[in-house]
């Protein structure tokens, strides 16, 4: 059944891909999906680009307001915004997709998900409906958090490029001294610069970056209600530099590895298998990260590598066990 | 624990009249339900869109504009052409009792005028439905 909904999808069934992202989000055959949505590495990807600040700075008006730049530079785009879900009631009211406008326009998808409290600002299983939505063929993916606060940076993971809204009025100059998501933005927005405090802000934010001299971010000013600043954000996300290497690609390149490698697994002692299978077990749980999980499949197949020399060798030289493979 | 129900409310047509249906919108939110609100203003045809996309259950549409007999037969009629047969259509508002039975004849599940209870339109979305694959 999941099989025949994904071979709709790939086919350009829209109504298809809309009830895999319901499956996804439900966390419904995640194993299969996830096996079906490893791409070919000729597969165009898209560029995924998240927003994140606090709840009312305006990231849905934002959205909306650039998804028809997006369109205007002929690009499809797919919207997936996060708001919060009820941890009493288990409701949620989804109110994103109507400050973004409405549209029939094929070419602009928008799928409003409920993220529990606690989860980072974030739906479930994001990456994989980033992956379904790629799949499908959208260019460009916009992310929205749940309104996010400082530490609220597990966004970044998924997307190539971060865009963090701040506004006036927000606080004083050592709130942009701290540590967290103002560290990880790669722009950052200056969102209601109409308002009158809009300069000082933005004065005390470029003073708080310009100190890290590493690395430039820029900032930018934009106005909804003066409809001023749009184009140039637009303009700046899509000269950011080549895309980071989102950790869900990262996923795929280690499952492709793998994959690859698997006849050289099974030679793999009964000890090191075990281990092997508590390491993928971690990683799909998701509590190990895929770079350690890189990082300690890496060690075992050196160890293993060693333990398989070793034996070479001491048959080699133990008279009389020389296998008639290792002669000569 | 079963899947929440996905309920998009829509006001369609340029009636501007929304504290009805932000008032059922809290309800269903606090019965448990993931509410898509779409607001005011609304084409028939971004209505079935968000309906598509959103992977809805019910559509719950508010009319207080008298515009019904004209804008309802269309969001049914492009919820077909859609494939969207299996979501669950209501309507809520000012809807003349002679106009309920021509709705419910061109496929609107149920009909929700003033005076209405909340529990009374949740008992009628709580009720068990199929969903289909």
């Amino acid at each position: 059944m999941i099989g025949d909904l994904f071979a709709r999808m790939r086919h350009g069934d829209r109504n298809a891909l809309s009830r895999l992202l319901s499956h996804i989000a439900r966390g419904e055959f995640v194993d299969d999906i996830r096996s079906l949505l490893i791409p070919s590495p000729q597969a165009p990807s898209a560029r995924v680009i998240a927003f994140t600040g606090s709840g009312g700075v305006g990231k849905s008006t934002l959205i909306g307001r650039l998804i028809p730049l997006v369109r205007a530079a002929n690009r499809k785009i797919a919207v997936l915004a996060c708001d919060p879900q009820s941890p009493l009631s288990g409701g949620a009211l989804l109110g994103d997709r109507f400050r973004m406008g409405s549209t029939s326009d094929d070419g602009v998808f928008i799928r409003s998900l409920a993220a529990l409290s606690g989860s980072s600002g974030l739906a479930k299983h994001l990456d994989l409906m980033i992956d379904a939505l790629e799949a499908f063929g959208f260019d460009v993916i916009f992310l929205e958090t749940v309104g996010a606060g400082q530490g609220d940076v597990a966004v970044g993971h998924h997307a190539d490029a971060l865009v963090l809204l701040l506004q006036p009025e927000s606080g004083d100059d050592v709130q942009w001294e701290k540590a967290g998501v103002l560290e990880c933005a790669d722009v950052i927005v200056i969102h209601k610069a109409d308002l009158p405090t809009a300069d000082q802000t933005m004065a005390q934010v470029r003073a708080a970056i310009d100190l890290s001299p590493s690395h430039h971010i820029p900032i930018l000013r934009v106005s909804t209600k003066l409809n001023q600043g749009h184009a140039e954000l637009w303009q700046a996300l899509e000269s950011l530099p080549a895309r980071r290497l989102r950790p869900s690609i990262a996923r795929r390149l280690f499952q492709h590895l793998i994959e690859s490698q698997e006849c050289h697994l099974r030679e793999l002692e009964a000890e090191a298998n075990a281990e092997l299978n508590k390491l993928l077990a971690d990683w799909q749980a998701g509590t190990l990260s895929t770079v350690d999980a890189a990082r300690r499949l890496s060690a075992l197949f050196s160890r293993s590598l060693l333990a398989s020399a070793d034996v070479a060798l001491r048959d080699g030289l133990a008279p009389g066990s020389r296998s008639p493979k290792a002669s000569g | 624990m079963s899947q929440p129900q996905r309920v998009v409310l829509a006001k369609v047509g340029l009636d501007g009249h929304d504290r009805g249906i932000k008032v059922v919108a809290r309800a269903l939110r606090d019965a448990g339900m993931h509410v898509i609100y779409a607001g005011l203003w609304q084409t028939p045809e971004a209505v079935v869109r968000t309906v598509a996309d959103e992977d809805a259950d019910w559509l719950g549409l508010s009319l207080l504009s008298g515009a019904h007999m004209t804008l309802v037969p269309r969001v049914l009629e492009l919820m077909k052409e859609a494939h969207l047969q299996h979501v669950g259509v209501i309507v809520g508002g000012i809807i003349p009792e002679a106009d309920v039975p021509k709705l419910l004849e061109m496929g609107v599940a149920k009909t929700f005028g003033p005076g209405t209870s909340l529990d009374e339109i949740l008992a009628f979305l709580q009720k068990p439905r199929e969903r289909t694959p």
